[in-house]
């Protein structure tokens, strides 16, 4: 749960640390964005890998601490997924985000309407504390946070086919039970969201930020 | 005393030598240095990003009807940089003073009149605050020695000059005095993009001396200039047809004819932009570096480089390109680059992912296919959630010889031989407490900072900066290494650097710093070793430190 946590926290400050970048003078920096990118993509494999975890009490894992996040088979099994196969499976909620292609370069252009509108709301406290933004209804959010809820299973029952082959390393028990539990997993899926409001929490409230978290993840899942 | 050969720590005793720069008055150092002056109708409140670290004043000082408070910016929303000299920016601003309440608000603005503007000048003047626009970006020695040349963030190039040793203090070395500023780029903004291009200096490369003028490189994110810096002592005197100052003579007047002759005068320094190499960069410049043809040179943004002849420019050579078809399947990005220092066909270029490719310009016009690859495997012990960004190289740099070549990541310098592409033949951990805090270093943005490294003059001796405005020093002979501190407190004239250490847990001795109570805003990102000489210039932040060897 720690771990989870923190993913989450992780991937927050990643998608607020970018939304400033472009915010900066001189521009959007190719290399910071690629920096944060790789930390969201890795922040949100572990937080899946950790809600996977979660989804199994009996399997016993060495507590990941979370000043130290490490992850090996998240890790080896990113490794090896096509992130074509990735971005075909995920479906686009909205049709503002097919209309563009998710590169760095075009992020800014896509956005230069929105900083004016974001910035007036103070979102850099609601945005840390990620328990507080989930007390402003949205309905939009809940809609999205579903789609991608299937979208990132559907990512999870990518990555089980690997795992059997990079069965080594610090939880070879999970990949065996990530095998074995592969369909209940689809199957229980619907019964996620309500079990992930903190993905509905790390989401920042107001309209505009979810269109833009979603072509964030995009291009996270892209790099 | 056997100059540049740095025989270390208990053999060789830092003094201090000079700081120059602005002292900070009143400043905290989590809040950016705007502390007095606000936009008075500021019509883009939304694109100004420090709104949120505007000043509180008491309620009174504020005009009535003026409820905001940010930095100031120019009448085109972006942030301009104050420079103390002018005292004034763009548009029509209101000065407040921090630290003293003004009996009355003077109105700064174009349509002024010039009495009040120099009153506030010189209030401005006396009071040096620190400002961002100080931040010094880039040090760098020319190739004798002799000139220090420094840019920030202002986009103002400050030369300092060595003076000559005189023979009455023999026990003193010459120090460095300003030779001569100029501000070498201005903010500029790019229409079709709307962006504004930062005019903070990236890097400064000396060319080698021909004649009597120097002449430097100075690059901001997307423009590179070539400057000349001259001497000026003589000026010719006794015109005909025009008078002492310069106005023209009535033709009815003259009687004589007269030659006109070279009469001294005044030492000026005057530097002249001979060439702007702009527009051939999309992306921001990282690198410049002259090659030892001194006909040309290299400038590295993240993605690609251009090869440069100083003679021409409106044309650059593409010699290397790592943009991919697709910017998705984008995985890393040029951090530096840097010519050979003595083969003209070869260079070096590091990446974001922690590996150098040495690459040859013969072998083909386009370089993508390295010629040598060198990677060191990664430790799987020391795999963490940060470790693509650590191992990130921010700075390279041949050695002298042209044998190795130094990296510096996040948390290690390493030397590599050119030779060999399996393995770096030496490590050395900078700050390695900093491997677990590594999650706090992400929130406050530090661990993308990028540190340069240097060699001494016998590339015996590596230095590089880290945090609490501390730098190391590392030997490669002896293995020894120190810990020093540029401070204001250790600024005694001839004041011996005592070394510092960080203890990591357990008891804290006496004179040791824990790591928790680091500094993380003080950091030596850019440090310069005198080509010969144990003279080093650090910069911390809006100061710079000159400290040498200590003379026996």
């Amino acid at each position: 749960m720690e771990v989870q946590k923190e993913a989450q926290r992780i991937m927050t400050l990643s998608v607020w640390k970018m939304y400033h970048s472009r915010m900066q003078r001189g521009g959007l920096r190719l290399h910071r964005s690629l920096q944060l990118s790789l930390v969201m993509r890795s922040a949100r494999e572990l937080y899946l890998s950790a809600k996977v975890e979660a989804l199994e009490p009996e399997v016993s894992l060495p507590p990941a601490c979370p000043s130290d996040l490490r992850l090996h088979p998240p890790r080896e099994v990113e490794s090896t997924v096509e992130t074509a196969t990735a971005d075909g499976e995920q479906p686009s909620p909205e049709p503002m985000d097919t209309q563009e292609a998710p590169t760095a370069e075009e992020i800014p252009a896509y956005s230069a309407p929105r900083p004016a509108k974001v910035s007036r709301k103070r979102r850099s406290s609601s945005l840390r504390d990620g328990g507080d933004a989930g007390l402003v209804p949205s309905k939009k959010a809940r809609l999205e946070e579903k789609e991608e809820e299937e979208g990132l299973s559907s990512e999870v029952a990518d990555r089980l086919q690997p795992p059997p082959a990079q069965a080594e390393g610090a939880f070879p028990n999970l990949a065996r039970v990530l095998q074995r539990r592969f369909s209940g997993l689809l199957n229980c899926s619907p019964a996620a969201p309500p079990t992930a409001p903190p993905a509905c929490e790390a989401k920042p409230a107001c309209r505009p930020a979810d269109s833009m978290l979603n072509v964030l993840v995009r291009t996270v899942v892209a790099f | 005393m056997i100059p540049g050969i740095g025989t270390l720590t208990q053999d060789t005793l830092w003094c201090f030598s000079q700081v120059k720069g602005t002292i900070e008055i009143g400043t905290t150092e989590d809040v950016p240095c705007f502390p007095f002056a606000f936009c008075h109708d500021c019509k883009f409140p939304e694109a100004c990003p420090d709104m949120q670290n505007s000043n509180v004043l008491p309620s009174g000082l504020l005009p009535s009807g003026q409820n905001k408070l940010g930095p100031w910016c120019s009448p085109t929303g972006s942030p301009a940089p104050l420079s103390c000299e002018t005292g004034c920016g763009e548009g029509s601003w209101i000065l407040v003073c921090r630290l003293l309440v003004p009996t009355q608000v003077s109105l700064l603005s174009m349509e002024e009149d010039i009495d009040t503007r120099k009153i506030n000048n010189s209030f401005l003047r006396d009071h040096s605050y620190a400002t961002e626009a100080d931040i010094i970006s880039t040090v760098e020695f020319n190739h004798t020695g002799e000139l220090l040349a420094t840019g920030d963030k202002g986009g103002r190039v400050v030369i300092f000059q060595r003076e000559q040793e005189s023979k009455n203090q023999i026990h003193r070395r010459g120090e460095y005095n300003v030779y001569s500023t100029f501000q070498s780029h201005e903010p500029e903004f790019d229409y079709l993009k709307s962006l504004e291009i930062e005019e903070k200096i990236n890097k400064i490369r000396w060319l080698p001396q021909q004649n009597a003028a120097y002449f430097l490189l100075s690059t901001n994110d997307k423009t590179v200039k070539l400057w000349k810096v001259s001497e000026r002592d003589k000026r010719p005197e006794g015109y005909n047809l025009k008078d002492e100052e310069g106005r023209l003579r009535d033709p009815a007047t003259i009687t004589t004819l007269r030659v006109p002759v070279l009469r001294p005068m005044d030492l000026m320094v005057e530097a002249t932009p001979r060439r702007v190499f702009a527009n051939a960069h999309t992306y921001h410049i990282n690198s410049i570096s002259v090659n030892s043809d001194y006909e040309t040179y290299m400038s590295a943004d993240d993605l690609r480089i251009n090869l440069w002849n100083f003679e021409i420019t409106n044309q650059s050579f593409n010699i290397v390109d790592i943009k991919p078809a697709n910017m998705e399947e984008l995985t890393e990005v040029i951090t530096a680059a840097e010519f050979h220092p003595h083969h003209c066909n070869t260079f070096v270029y590091s990446s974001s992912k922690g590996t150098i490719r040495l690459c040859d310009m013969r072998a083909s016009a386009l370089c993508d296919r390295h010629t040598k690859f060198f990677e060191e495997p990664e430790d799987p012990s020391n795999r963490s959630f940060f470790s693509e960004i650590i191992s990130s190289i921010s700075d390279v740099k041949f050695s002298h010889s042209g044998r190795y070549i130094m990296t510096r990541d996040y948390l290690t310098v390493k030397v590599w031989d050119l030779n060999m592409e399996n393995r770096p033949i030496e490590t050395y951990q900078v700050h390695d407490y900093l491997r677990s805090k590594l999650c706090s270093l992400y929130e406050n943005d530090c661990i993308f900072d990028k540190f340069e490294c240097v060699w001494n003059g016998s590339d015996s001796v590596i230095m590089t900066g880290s945090y609490n405005n501390f730098f190391r020093m590392f030997d490669r002979n002896t293995k020894r290494d120190v810990t020093l501190e540029a401070s204001r407190e250790n600024s005694k004239p001839r004041a011996i650097l005592k070394p510092r250490k960080v203890c990591v847990g357990g008891k804290r001795r006496k004179d040791e710093i824990s790591v928790d109570s680091l500094d993380f805003s003080k950091k030596i990102l850019h440090t310069a070793w005198h080509p010969s000489e144990n003279i080093i210039a650090v910069a911390a932040t809006n100061n710079l430190y000159i400290f040498q060897d200590k003379v026996n």
